[in-house]
């Protein structure tokens, strides 16, 4: 009994800042997508308006459009970042010359601000003078501009999240990878098992949960991707990589639309914590069910 | 050569996103007065939020030192992006949080910023607080730019820090260089020499970067601030180059129910301002790569590095282009004249009725929330004493006190600048800042979308403008401006 009471004392602290930081916000927000607010409006009253925001929500051809890309986006950027970051996982538990080396800088991605990363990216894409479609016109003659081309600001946009977060989903990995017993692969050796064979019945499903957990965190972040997008390409060219995130923050800040903004961010938690169950139930629960 | 040609531009483009430092001596006329105002308030701390430009980098590595050296008020200055420069201050100022004791005021949000009540009535502090007037300090110093920062009721709401035309800049090197001339004459039939009418220039640019290309040279005959995701295009288009087709005021007619379409009243989609989008769009597809990825100091920067002809600059970054060394690969090489027209903009100009370009700046002011006001209001007289003035303009191409005209670091800078402060004192009336609107980021907002498309030609201009128009009424409908 005493214990517990010395539980929630030491959880006390973290409780309460939990309490103003998360929760309080969060019910502002869920406040402020039932009613009209702009404060730069004639009347800057804060109105109540029902459900009308989210009635909007359904004819707003950009939020439509923003909610198309950020899907597209989030399913290259995440599929791309585990499948790589698990070869490199697996290329770090093996020994190979100037692996310390490389494993540093593999993960300094990692340690670099949103921002930082989208100026970055901004002064190697920029077209004509950034290095990359310099050197791609150079060799293959291919000319990449991110303020004309939709795809290829699109495809950008996208590498440059693989390049950022790949390290976390690798080192995640490594420490998934590390903790297997020998002794499955041992016995699935001796029993003639092959390679894919290995992978799919005895590690994929090892290190489900560890993954399942990777894809978790990189799905949020994706979903809610802002300041790099906004540094690289401002949302553009046109709307190619208005993601969600860069939508809600226009509407949001530039355009101080303060209700419908919150609706928005409403509907993107929303839809966050719909894939993650959707996940979960499709990878972990029929294992559950099984065992 | 090429690619190393390509990396110093990109460290010249590093180095305007790092700022620029400053390191003149000001010598202050009444050191004593500024010593004795700074004393009670000595160890306090004044927070202040700007964005990056020449301009506000000499208020932060200049004048807040001297000022803290002075007075011992410490001032830190916050310079960054336009987008979080207003971000924060709004959301400081809205949240009554008091975090900043001074916010950069663009002339075009001022009137925001005066409809919800968020600055200090200067003069009115000033004039109840007599103590802490300087005597050096008046409003009488400023030019007429200080006008733009007056409320309703006369006061002053800011202290001019920057004032600036965007200008037409052109290569002195390229269009006085005989072979060029001779070139031009015969591919013309007419003299090179800085563009007066739409037709002209449009005849210089195709020129330059058809020379440039035919001589393997990183050379395009005009600039274009022409982001593709970035409301620097809209802006470029609206403050810029439509007035120079007789379109102002964005096309708002707010006489008329604050009216857009040319069906309502308006004239944000009509055929004067349809023709002024398809030539600025005809001038982008011949104008750097990088254009559709520029802000405006993105633009300075490719006229900075050599690579066009001409283009509409913003003033603030006329100095340094054509006298920094470390930045500027133009130095010495830069001419400035107004704006090409199409024929009546200018009489409308000079008789009142329109204007031919933008008249940019910004103001230093005093948010309500402020919790140390009075060392705010020391701060900011002293950034309006005519003694600091002059290295400031040099550094900064502008100049918010009619006295700074005379000074003779000025007028040597005007010469290197082809007459740029003349041309500001001048003409300067022919140009106006943004119009006196309450919503500008809202309407920019709800329309820049599909200005985007307009520009990457997902929809043609025509089609594209009067999209716009409809939605600027709409939006302005939502706001209840508009009936």
């Amino acid at each position: 009994m005493q214990s517990n009471r010395l539980g929630w004392i030491l959880l006390a602290p973290t409780l309460v800042i939990l309490f103003f930081f998360g929760v309080v916000p969060f019910f502002y927000v869920l406040w402020l997508s039932f009613h009209q607010w702009n404060p730069f409006a004639l009347d800057p009253a804060v109105v109540y308006n029902g459900a009308d925001n989210f009635r909007a929500l359904v004819f707003d051809s950009g939020f439509l459009a923003s909610l198309g890309v950020t899907l597209a986006f989030v399913f290259f950027a995440v599929l791309s970042e585990l499948i790589v970051g698990y070869l490199l996982a697996q290329a770090f538990l093996k020994d190979f010359p100037g692996k310390a080396i490389f494993r540093t800088i593999h993960t300094l991605p990692l340690i670099m601000a949103p921002i930082i990363v989208g100026s970055i990216w901004k002064l190697m894409t920029t077209p004509s003078i950034g290095i990359i479609p310099s050197l791609l016109d150079s060799w293959f003659g291919f000319d990449l501009n991110i303020g004309t081309s939709a795809v290829a600001a699109f495809t950008v946009t996208v590498v440059m999240d693989i390049w950022h977060w790949t390290p976390l989903v690798t080192l995640t990995l490594i420490a998934a990878l590390v903790s297997l017993p020998a002794d499955p692969f041992e016995q699935a050796q001796i029993d003639g098992a092959n390679k894919r064979q290995i992978f799919w019945h005895i590690t994929l499903p090892m290190i489900a949960p560890a993954l399942l957990a990777t894809v978790f965190i990189r799905l949020m972040d994706a979903l809610r991707t802002v300041d790099e997008v906004l540094m690289l390409t401002g949302g553009g060219p046109g709307s190619a990589t208005r993601y969600l995130g860069v939508h809600i923050f226009k509407e949001v800040f530039p355009r101080t639309n303060y209700g419908y903004g919150s609706a928005v961010s409403i509907i993107v938690l929303y839809l966050t914590i719909v894939s993650c169950w959707l996940l979960y139930v499709a990878l972990i629960a029929p294992r559950n069910k099984k065992a | 050569m090429k690619f190393a040609y390509k990396l110093s531009v990109s460290a010249i483009a590093l180095a305007m996103m790092t700022g620029a430092s400053f390191a003149q001596d000001i010598q202050i006329k009444n050191p004593e007065w500024w010593q004795e105002a700074g004393k009670k308030f000595d160890g306090a701390t004044l927070r202040g939020v700007t964005e990056s430009t020449p301009a506000s980098n000499y208020v932060a590595d200049v004048l807040a030192p001297k000022f803290e050296e002075l007075t011992g008020i410490d001032v830190q200055i916050e310079t960054t992006s336009w987008d979080q420069m207003y971000d924060k201050a709004i959301k400081d100022m809205e949240a009554k949080t008091g975090i900043y004791d001074m916010v950069y005021i663009e002339q075009d949000i001022v009137y925001a910023y005066l409809a919800r009540n968020f600055l200090v009535n200067l003069t009115k502090a000033l004039d109840e607080n007599a103590e802490l007037k300087a005597p050096e300090y008046s409003e009488d110093n400023f030019t007429t730019f200080a006008e733009n920062f007056r409320g309703s009721d006369g006061g002053l709401y800011g202290v001019p820090m920057e004032a600036f035309i965007k200008v037409y800049l052109y290569r002195t090197d390229l269009f006085n260089d005989p072979k060029i001339q001779a070139e031009f004459k015969e591919k013309t039939g007419k003299d090179l020499k800085p563009a007066k009418t739409h037709a002209e220039y449009t005849e210089i640019a195709k020129f330059f970067t058809e020379y440039g290309k035919a001589n393997g040279m990183d050379l395009w005959g005009t600039t274009a601030q022409a982001h593709t995701g970035h409301p620097a295009s809209w802006y470029e288009y609206f403050e810029s180059v439509a007035p120079t087709y007789g379109v102002y005021n964005w096309g708002i007619d707010a006489n008329n129910n604050y009216a857009a379409t040319v069906e309502n009243g308006g004239t944000m989609n009509s055929p004067e301002a349809k023709e002024a989008l398809k030539w600025w769009l005809s001038m982008r597809d011949i104008a750097p790569p990088e254009s559709v990825q520029s802000t405006w100091t993105e633009v300075a920067t490719t006229f900075a590095a050599g690579r066009a002809a001409q283009g509409l600059v913003y003033g603030e970054n006329a100095a340094w282009i054509a006298t920094d060394e470390e930045k500027s690969r133009v130095v010495g090489e830069v001419g400035v004249a107004l704006p090409p027209l199409e024929p009546g903009v200018l009489e409308e100009a000079e008789s009142g009725k329109g204007y031919i370009g933008y008249y940019d700046g910004g103001a230093f002011g005093l948010p309500v929330t402020s919790k140390s006001q009075d060392a705010a209001l020391l701060f900011m007289q002293f950034m309006a004493l005519p003694e600091i003035q002059e290295d400031w303009a040099a550094a900064g191409s502008r100049i918010t006190l009619t006295s700074t005209y005379d000074t003779p670091k000025v007028k040597e800078v005007d010469k290197e600048l082809g007459g740029y402060y003349s041309m500001l004192r001048d003409d300067g009336k022919l140009f106006k800042g943004a119009p006196e609107y309450p919503f500008h980021r809202q309407v920019i907002e709800a329309t820049s979308p599909t200005f985007y498309e307009i520009l990457t030609g997902s929809i043609g201009p025509d089609e594209g403008l009067d999209m716009m128009a409809q939605k600027a009424e709409e939006e302005l409908k939502n706001l209840g401006y508009r009936k």
